[in-house]
Parts: C-alpha cells; sequence; structure tokens
C-alpha cells in the first residue's frame, strides 16, 4: 500500500477491554463542537469499522535506540470475546494481519483475544516478511518475576507456599506450570476441561513436582497463598481466599470481579512491564487510552515485539501452544532488561499497590 | 404487475420498498447530474468522453430501478431537491465550479458509490428475487466505478501525500457529514424529501433490514476505500469518529 508513513519497526494488534474506554476513546477525539456520543451510538458504530492503524508508537531503549511502531485495533467488541462470536471475532483478526502486512511491519504482536490465531495453525503467516508473535513468552516471564517480587515484598517463602494457577493448561498458564513446578512447594491447578488438566498434572508429577488439580476452583482457593489468574474468562469470584494471599491478575479482560482490588491481601495486574527510556503514541491519546497509575506501563506481550524488533529478530517466537521453556522465559526477561524494560511497578484498579512494611509486626 | 418479489405482499412492505426504490432512483439521478457536471472539469477529451459515460451507466440504473418500480407498481418518489440528495449535489457543483476534477472525483466514486455499494448489496440480499438481483447486480456495476477511481487517487496521493489527504479530509467533512446525517438511525436534518410519510427507516425491518447495520456497513466499505487509497487508519479513525451520528 502506498502510505505517508516511514518503515516501520513493529506492530501491535489488539482490541479494547471495556466499552468505557472505547465510548471515552471516541469522544476524546470528537471536537466541543462535534458533540459528545452516548455509548449506544458509540457501539453502533465501532464494530463496523475495519482494522485499521489508531496512532504511532516510538520506543526507546536503554541502549539509546528507537524503533517505530503502529497500534491495529481489531474494533473486536469487549463484550463479546465468547465462542458465540468466533467467527466475526477470527475474521477482524484477519483483517487486522493483513492490514499489518500490508504496511510491511517487520514483527507483529498479537495481543490478548487475537493471539488466539497464532495459538493454532501458522501455516497461513508463510506468505509474506512479516513474523508474528503472541507475546506470551515475555507475559509469562513478568508474571512470574512478578509473583518472585511480591513475595519477596510480602515476607512468603515460595519454596513453603502453595501457587494456584487458574488457566493453568492455558499458553501462559502452562509457562507459569513450567517455571514454579521446581520453585515453590505445591501447585494448585485449575482449568474448565479435565482431561487436559489431569494431563497436565499427571506431566507436573512425573516430572517430580506437587501438585493438586481441580476444575472446581472453590475448592483450591482456600489452600492458596499465591494465585495466578491467566484464564480466557472474567468475573471469576474469590471467596475463601486466605486473607494475605498474594494475587496476581494477569488476564485482558481481567480475570476476576472489579471489587476484588477491595479484599485484603495483595492483588495487582501482573503480566505488564515499565520502559525506562520511554514511548510515545501519535497522535497522543494518552490522556483517554492504555491508562496506568504509572507511567510507561505496557503489556507484556506488546513489550515482547518492541524487545524482538530491538534485536532484529524477526522471528516467530511465541507460537502454538504449550511451547513456553523456562530457558525463553530467562532469554526474552534477560533480552528485555538490556533496553530497559522491566517488571512494571504492582499496581491494581484502585492505583499502585503500597508497599508494605518488610518488618511483619505479626 | 410484477410479483415477482414476495416481500411485496403487505402494505407495510409495500411502503418500504417504494421508498428504498425511491432513494435509489434519486441517487443515480444525483450521480449521473454529477457524471455531466464532472465532464465539465475536464479538459482531456479521452476523460470527458469517459465522463459522459459514466453519466449515461448512472442513468441505465435509474432507468433499470425505474422500470422495474412501474411493473411492480410501486409508488416511486423522485426528489432531486430533498434535504439531503440537494446538500450533496451543491457540495459536488461548488467543487465542479473551482474545477476540482479530485474532490469532485471523490464524493461522486468513493462517497457516494461506498454507500450505493454497500447499501445495493444490503437491500438485495433482503429482498431477494427479481427486486434482490436488480440491486445487487447494479451494486457490481457501482464497485467498478469505486474500484476506477482508486487508481487515480492513489496516483495523486503518491504526487503530494500531505496536501492530497488535507484536501480529501476537507471533502470527507463538507460531504460524508451530509450522509452521515442522511443515515443516522433519526435523520439529523429532517425529513429527507424521498419517503412516504415519516422515513422508512423506523420500517426497514419489515423487509429484514435495519438502519444501524446498512449504515454501519456503508461505513465500513467507505474506511476501506480510504483504506485502498492510501489514507492512513489514525486519519480516517478520526475523521469517522468526527462524523455525526
Ligand atoms: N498481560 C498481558 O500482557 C497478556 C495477557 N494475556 C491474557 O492472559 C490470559 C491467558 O492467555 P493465554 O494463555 O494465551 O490463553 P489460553 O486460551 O491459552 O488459556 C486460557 C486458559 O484458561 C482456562 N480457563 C478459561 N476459563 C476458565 C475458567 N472459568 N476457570 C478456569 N480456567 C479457565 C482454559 O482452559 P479451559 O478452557 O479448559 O477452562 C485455559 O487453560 C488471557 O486472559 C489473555 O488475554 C495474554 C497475553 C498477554
Ligand atoms: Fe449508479
Ligand atoms: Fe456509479
Amino acid at each position: 500500500m502506498d502510505r505517508p508513513a516511514s518503515r516501520l519497526d513493529f506492530a501491535v494488534i489488539g482490541h479494547q477491554d471495556s466499552w468505557a474506554n472505547i465510548h471515552t476513546f471516541v469522544n476524546r477525539i470528537r471536537t466541543p463542537e462535534q458533540g459528545t456520543l452516548s455509548v449506544e451510538k458509540v457501539k453502533a458504530i465501532f464494530p463496523f469499522i475495519p482494522a485499521r492503524d489508531l496512532f504511532r508508537v516510538t520506543v526507546t531503549s536503554r541502549t539509546g535506540d528507537t524503533i517505530k511502531g503502529v497500534y491495529i485495533d481489531t474494533f473486536i467488541e469487549p463484550d463479546k470475546l465468547g465462542v458465540t462470536n468466533l467467527r466475526t471475532n477470527l475474521r477482524k483478526v484477519e483483517d487486522a494481519i493483513a492490514f499489518a502486512k500490508k504496511l510491511e511491519a517487520p514483527i507483529v504482536a498479537l495481543g490478548g483475544f487475537t493471539s488466539i490465531f497464532l495459538e493454532g495453525e501458522l501455516s497461513p503467516y508463510a506468505s509474506s516478511n512479516t513474523r508474528f508473535t503472541t507475546g506470551n513468552t515475555l507475559t509469562s516471564a513478568f508474571i512470574v518475576k512478578g509473583v518472585e517480587q511480591a513475595a519477596v515484598e510480602n515476607q512468603l517463602d515460595l519454596r513453603s507456599a502453595s501457587v494456584l494457577i487458574i488457566g493453568a493448561t492455558g499458553d501462559i498458564g502452562r509457562a507459569c506450570v513450567g517455571y514454579f513446578q521446581s520453585r515453590v512447594n505445591n501447585l494448585l491447578l485449575c482449568a474448565r476441561n479435565k482431561r487436559r488438566l489431569e494431563r497436565l498434572a499427571g506431566e507436573v508429577k512425573a516430572g517430580g513436582g506437587r501438585c493438586t488439580s481441580a476444575i472446581e476452583l472453590s475448592t483450591l482457593l482456600p489452600r492458596a497463598d499465591v494465585i495466578i489468574c491467566v484464564a480466557s474468562s472474567s468475573n471469576l469470584a474469590l471467596a475463601g481466599v486466605k486473607p494475605e494471599a498474594i494475587i496476581c491478575d494477569a488476564g485482558y479482560p481481567k480475570n476476576l470481579f472489579r471489587d476484588a482490588a477491595d479484599r485484603p491481601g495483595f492483588l495487582f495486574h501482573g503480566g505488564m512491564g515499565q520502559v525506562e527510556g520511554g514511548y510515545r503514541f501519535e497522535p497522543d491519546y494518552t490522556d483517554s487510552f492504555y491508562q496506568y497509575p504509572a507511567p510507561d506501563i505496557i503489556h507484556g506481550c506488546i513489550l515482547e515485539a518492541m524487545v524482538l524488533a530491538f534485536e532484529k529478530r524477526f522471528e516467530n517466537y511465541s507460537s502454538g501452544r504449550g511451547n513456553i521453556t523456562v530457558e525463553k522465559v530467562e532469554e526474552i526477561y534477560r533480552l528485555s532488561l538490556k533496553h530497559g524494560i522491566a517488571l512494571a511497578p504492582f499496581f491494581n484498579d484502585n492505583g499502585l499497590c503500597p508497599t508494605r512494611p518488610k518488618v511483619s509486626s505479626i | 404487475m410484477k410479483t415477482a418479489t414476495p416481500s411485496l405482499t403487505t402494505s407495510e412492505t409495500f411502503s418500504v420498498v417504494s421508498d428504498l426504490f425511491s432513494q435509489a432512483i434519486t441517487g443515480e439521478l444525483i450521480g449521473m447530474s454529477n457524471f455531466a457536471s464532472l465532464a465539465e472539469t475536464i479538459d482531456d477529451y479521452e476523460e470527458k468522453m469517459e465522463a459522459v459515460e459514466h453519466a449515461d451507466s448512472e442513468r441505465s440504473h435509474a432507468e433499470g430501478f425505474l422500470h422495474f418500480a412501474k411493473e411492480a407498481g410501486l409508488q416511486v418518489n423522485i426528489n432531486l431537491e430533498g434535504e439531503y440528495w440537494r446538500s450533496v449535489r451543491e457540495q459536488f457543483l461548488a467543487y465542479a465550479g473551482k474545477r476540482d476534477f479530485i474532490a469532485c472525483l471523490f464524493i461522486q466514486e468513493v462517497i457516494l458509490e461506498s454507500f450505493a455499494v454497500s447499501m445495493y448489496t444490503d437491500v438485495g440480499d433482503a429482498l431477494g428475487g427479481e427486486a434482490g438481483k436488480l440491486f445487487r447486480s447494479i451494486a457490481e456495476e457501482e464497485k467498478e466505478h469505486l474500484d476506477h477511481s482508486t487508481e487515480i487517487l492513489r496516483e495523486e496521493l503518491r504526487k503530494d501525500a500531505t496536501a492530497f489527504v488535507d484536501k480529501i479530509e476537507e471533502v470527507h467533512f463538507n460531504c460524508m457529514t451530509i450522509l452521515a446525517q442522511f443515515s443516522a438511525t433519526t435523520d439529523l436534518r429532517g425529513h429527507c424529501g424521498v419517503c412516504h410519510g415519516s422515513c422508512m427507516k423506523a420500517d426497514l425491518h419489515h423487509v429484514g433490514l435495519d438502519s444501524a447495520t446498512m449504515r454501519g456497513n456503508a461505513l465500513a466499505l467507505y474506511a476501506r476505500a480510504l483504506d485502498n487509497i492510501g489514507i492512513p487508519g489514525e486519519k480516517s479513525m478520526v475523521w469517522i469518529a468526527q462524523l455525526p451520528a
């Protein structure tokens, strides 16, 4: 396509996780004379818009290098991520992929739901120079390193802890299982498909790890010292959880009920990184779009494409399901740190998490 | 009388289908007039001839719809002076007066044809039968007009991207605003002067259509047309989000 844009180093394909965000974004674009549109009116237009690039992104590495990319939205409706809309949504992802190829992006992160494409069949992409990644390896890295950091801050010894993974059989879930199986006392594994879950539990045990698996979340929750939420479901409830439990919700959209942040214990939104050298959007929508309680925070999956772009490693780094090894988690994390991309400060819906006093009075 | 379209059996469907034909015929006549005026703005004799040929093609579309409507005994109301169609025509004439060929081409072949192709396809699929076939076949021909203009406009963008995008942005807001008001779920500038009684939009469900989907599909095709020309997504997103709704 003939475009006035300069050469791209990367692209990110994604979708919004709430109508509230989309409503704010659309009205942010409108001038006072054009007036604001109601959520209903936004809902009547937004889903029809074909995938397109909304803004350019410039990222700076600790090494001083700068890369340029674009964010391409699929215009998938945030409340229609379920199986009933699978066909429509897949078509939208396909559209976005075609768009990224037209822009000749060398590496593309498929964020959130859109990664479903890479978790299956890869052959449709063999035909172009564009490479794709789910970004799940760096996401997994930020989740596991985040949990370790949270354990230190909360004086929890992981070696004696029970770690619950909700969505254990998923791509990120399995990466977390692989990382923690030799590092914690006991793994508690949860997913809805019993057969896959039991197979995974069998693998953990065969590898010498200790684990319990159940499809009923409620039976595992009271035993968990740490809970990692990496399920493709939302509005999960946390009844019966230990008050001091460390909870990492890495879902997009979030796995847990919105009010989960008000419960006791330590809850943070995991899988997120922070860019030391900063990033810039053009047009700059940061006042209404992609807002976090600290500057320069980005999802791990997006950061993975950026790290690969800095490294000029244009390859399908994370693809398929269950291929994320501990070695790859460590590799991408190391490369990420090299470019000044580190674990984001802990935050949740209420803002930055207060740091706990180091010495407990109990 | 033609009875090939089963959906004409009730008074509600009769009225909606009549209105759909009235809008289509009026739109085609506007297109015909626009191409005729476009011929005036062109110096190159071959392009002049092509514009007249296009005008003739729109005339034949209007004639096709008129012929079918007469055969089927529909109540057609043609009104080139209706609020929205007249405004679109005025916008076109303003650019034609300035001999701005690119702006004219964009209004007629991108904005209007996007709406024509998309809405005729939706109507064709919903009506089925002979009427459906007619709408779909004309949609196919309009698609050729859309594709034809894309080539020329891409070339124009290649020459001076910034100036081109600025110009298209201006034409978009001058003209697309009118179509956005026209196609909103409730007419934002009053009655169109073409539909019988109140607006047909509320009654489209009688033939299995709804105005929000038709409008959405038309905007989607327009957005894709902008992509094909090479307008950056960050621009088209803003242009669409800023339209009246
Ligand atoms: N922070 C970040 O940067 C990123 C976050 N993500 C998010 O992480 C999450 C996981 O992604 P990914 O691993 O790719 O997804 P997958 O589809 O591979 O895995 C999802 C897992 O969740 C399980 N699951 C779904 N619903 C439930 C439920 N109600 N209870 C228990 N288990 C459930 C599934 O198993 P089963 O069907 O058997 O229940 C499966 O094990 C998603 O929300 C995704 O959007 C993804 C990429 C980056
Ligand atoms: Fe026509
Ligand atoms: Fe035409």
